[in-house]
């Protein structure tokens, strides 16, 4: 059997059911909801009320326009789409559809690749709202760079992928569609308390940590592309849906499911420990290189070769951590061979620390150790370098130019609220015409 | 022969449903499979098909099962789930299967909408869409009124003398006498019977007596 028939039966399925409609209309309204109310910023941080306007250089599409925009998505990832999911393989069990498909001359598993298949097709239906919103703000004259706008889709598909992965594996074990939705909202609950958790922890926790969706996501937005947390992401998904084959065995014993079960998270857990230690590749597609050094710091970091390592006595929530995390870490994890962090401080907050170490970062490399309070780059990387015994390149100014554009957004509040439902509700009505028309015929 | 299964047993959960359960049907043959509610009818279909696992042996050419009461894909038409049937098995679907099931009208129905009645006779429609060789059809009459169960006897009978294999589940002892070749009679989840209405029934008198004495 083609797999182009089992993919055309699953678009007709996904075509027919109201779950997959709602999720378009919404993904619609909150698209234009977010590009309108990032538009407006934009265009005020750019000075359009006559105002002073943000330093030109910090005025990114990326983070005014993109991943705002883009966020509408998470949210319908997170809450709607799961429903989407669950139906296609909730019904075909309840209304024992599942037990013909059993029968037909082509395994369960190539018929869970042409779900996935569909479910990226109606995916990439989706996104047009998005698409829309990226050619007003050309149309605009705003600015887009398409790696940027590659990769933020790329990590947005990859989060797709991976939420629909858990609601297949989620659908095809329970027994009906409330529990698969419990199963798949606890699942995300779990991350978000992971995240929560985890951040600023060090360790096993914060690996961990830094591959759940919403860390995942974060990634991307900065417009860093990380080998690692694309395999993992795959692999995590690749698993969900074998899961969801394995279940949906129903000629297996139970005993059979479980073995099955036990040997795809052996391989699950065998792959991502691989990726984990075996893989660091990372790309920065930003504009910006706001993931990087500049090349000349890179190029002197990349030849210190001994560990260093770092000791940050500073709280999880202490602004000064993200800033640190975000502006030197990560890009002493790219840029340096050999990088060990170290988060000895318990608290959160870091307002009842009692250590009079805290707001200090200690850098040991081989015999040699200094220690700071500050989190500033330029200050850290002249701390590494007078360790390593190397002297500091000279730097150069950043060459991003930036791109305000003091523009509304007109024209959106008509498209997205109104052409978009009307195009929908349009589409709909002619399917549901056409098939009347079929009816009289007959 | 088209189907041999040999002391079958199979369990639902903790609980023993089929024992030891084994019998033949022949090519072009209606076999029907009797028994009390309980009996494992259901059950032993199911491990037929290979949707239950189950112990011992089912030798079978290539076979199709139709559960009972089934409403598969009810937001599609009857045609399409016709039609997505027959290209399933790489063919194209029979018109004469709408007409004879009296479907034709129905044909862009949407499955959710249809009647019990009418629901049974896309299901046998899906079952004999099915190019298969041996065809499992759980109480293919239950919901048709008298007309209709007549109809879909004449296009199972006219099915089975074209050389396909029929095993029907029937509860309805009546019906089962009127179209079945020859029957197994279950009870308990163990086989007690098998054979043609006349050697069940000799010395006994019909068909519901044996039922009686038996189960």
């Amino acid at each position: 059997m083609r797999l182009r028939d089992l993919v055309r039966k699953e678009i007709a399925e996904l075509a027919a059911s109201r779950a997959f409609w709602l999720l378009l209309l919404i993904v619609g309204l909150l698209t234009g909801q977010s590009f309108i109310t990032a538009m407006n910023a934009y265009a005020e941080a750019s000075g359009i009320g006559g105002g002073p306007a943000a330093l030109a250089q910090g005025l990114s599409p990326l983070d005014g326009i993109l991943t705002p925009t883009l966020g509408a998505y998470d949210l319908a990832i997170t809450l709607l789409l799961p429903f989407v999911v669950i139906r296609l393989i909730a019904s075909e069990k309840s209304s024992d559809a599942l037990k013909l498909m059993l029968q037909w001359p082509a395994s369960i598993e190539r018929q869970i690749a042409a779900k996935v298949i569909a479910l990226i097709a109606a995916w990439v239906v989706s996104l047009a709202p998005f698409f829309i919103a990226l050619a007003m703000w050309r149309s605009y004259g705003g600015h887009l760079h398409a790696p940027e706008v590659l990769n933020l889709i790329a990590g947005y598909t990859l989060r797709f992928l991976l939420t629909a992965a858990i609601a297949m594996a989620a659908a095809s074990l329970m027994s009906g569609a409330a529990n698969a939705a419990i199963v798949v909202l606890a699942f995300t609950i779990g991350t978000w308390a992971l995240d929560f958790i985890a951040t600023g922890r060090g360790g096993i926790l914060q690996t961990l940590a830094s591959f759940t969706p919403a860390a995942t996501l974060r990634g991307f937005e900065r417009g860093l592309l990380r080998v690692d947390v694309v395999l993992v992401m795959l692999i995590l998904s690749i698993f969900g849906f074998s899961l969801a084959a394995n279940w949906l065995h129903l000629g297996r014993t139970l005993k059979a499911r479980i073995a099955g079960t036990a040997v795809l998270l052996i391989l699950a857990t065998l792959a991502t420990m691989n990726v984990l230690m075996l893989v660091r590749t990372s790309f920065d597609v930003s504009e910006n290189r706001r993931n990087s050094f500049s090349h000349a710091d890179e190029n002197t970091l990349a030849h210190i070769t001994e560990r260093l390592t770092i000791t940050v006595f500073l709280a999880s929530e202490d602004p000064r951590m993200m800033d640190f995390e975000n502006n030197v870490l990560l890009k002493l994890r790219r840029s340096m061979p050999d990088v060990s962090v170290i988060y000895p401080l318990a608290g959160r907050s870091g307002l009842f620390e009692n250590d009079a170490r805290y707001g200090t970062i200690e850098y040991r490399l081989g015999t040699k150790s200094a220690m700071s309070r500050s989190t500033t780059e330029e200050i850290v990387l002249d701390s590494i370098y007078e360790l390593a015994g190397v002297r500091a390149p000279a730097r150069a100014a950043s060459a991003y130019p930036g791109y305000p554009l003091a523009k509304k957004p007109n024209g959106a509040t008509l498209v997205f609220y109104a052409l978009w439902p009307a195009a929908l509700g349009a589409v709909i009505l002619s399917r549901r015409s056409r098939a009347a028309r079929s009816a009289k015929t007959a | 022969m088209s189907l041999a299964v040999a002391q079958l047993s199979a369990r639902r959960g903790t609980r023993q449903v089929l024992t030891g359960v084994s019998f033949t049907a022949h090519r072009g043959e209606i076999l029907g499979v009797i028994g009390p509610n309980g009996a494992g009818k259901t059950t032993l279909f199911e491990c037929v098909a290979g949707l239950l696992p189950f112990e011992g042996t089912v030798d079978h050419d290539l076979l199709f099962y139709v559960p009972d009461a089934i409403r598969p894909w009810p937001d599609q038409t009857v045609r399409w789930t016709l039609e997505l049937m027959a290209r399933m098995f790489g063919t194209r679907l029979d018109e004469t299967l709408l007409d004879d099931l009296d479907l034709v009208a129905l044909q862009h129905a949407t499955v959710k909408s249809l009647s019990k009645g009418e629901a049974k006779r896309l299901d046998i429609a899906i079952g004999l869409a099915a190019p298969r060789t041996v065809l499992l059809l759980d109480e293919p009459f239950d919901g048709l009124d008298l007309r209709q169960t007549r109809q879909v006897m004449e296009v199972l009978r006219r099915d089975a003398a074209n050389g396909r294999t029929l095993v029907l589940s029937i509860h309805q002892l009546s019906d089962a006498a009127r179209v079945c070749d020859r029957f197994l009679l279950l009870d308990h989840g163990r086989s007690v019977a098998e054979g043609t209405l006349d050697e069940l029934t000799s010395g006994v008198g019909g068909l519901e007596e044996v039922f009686l004495a038996l189960t």
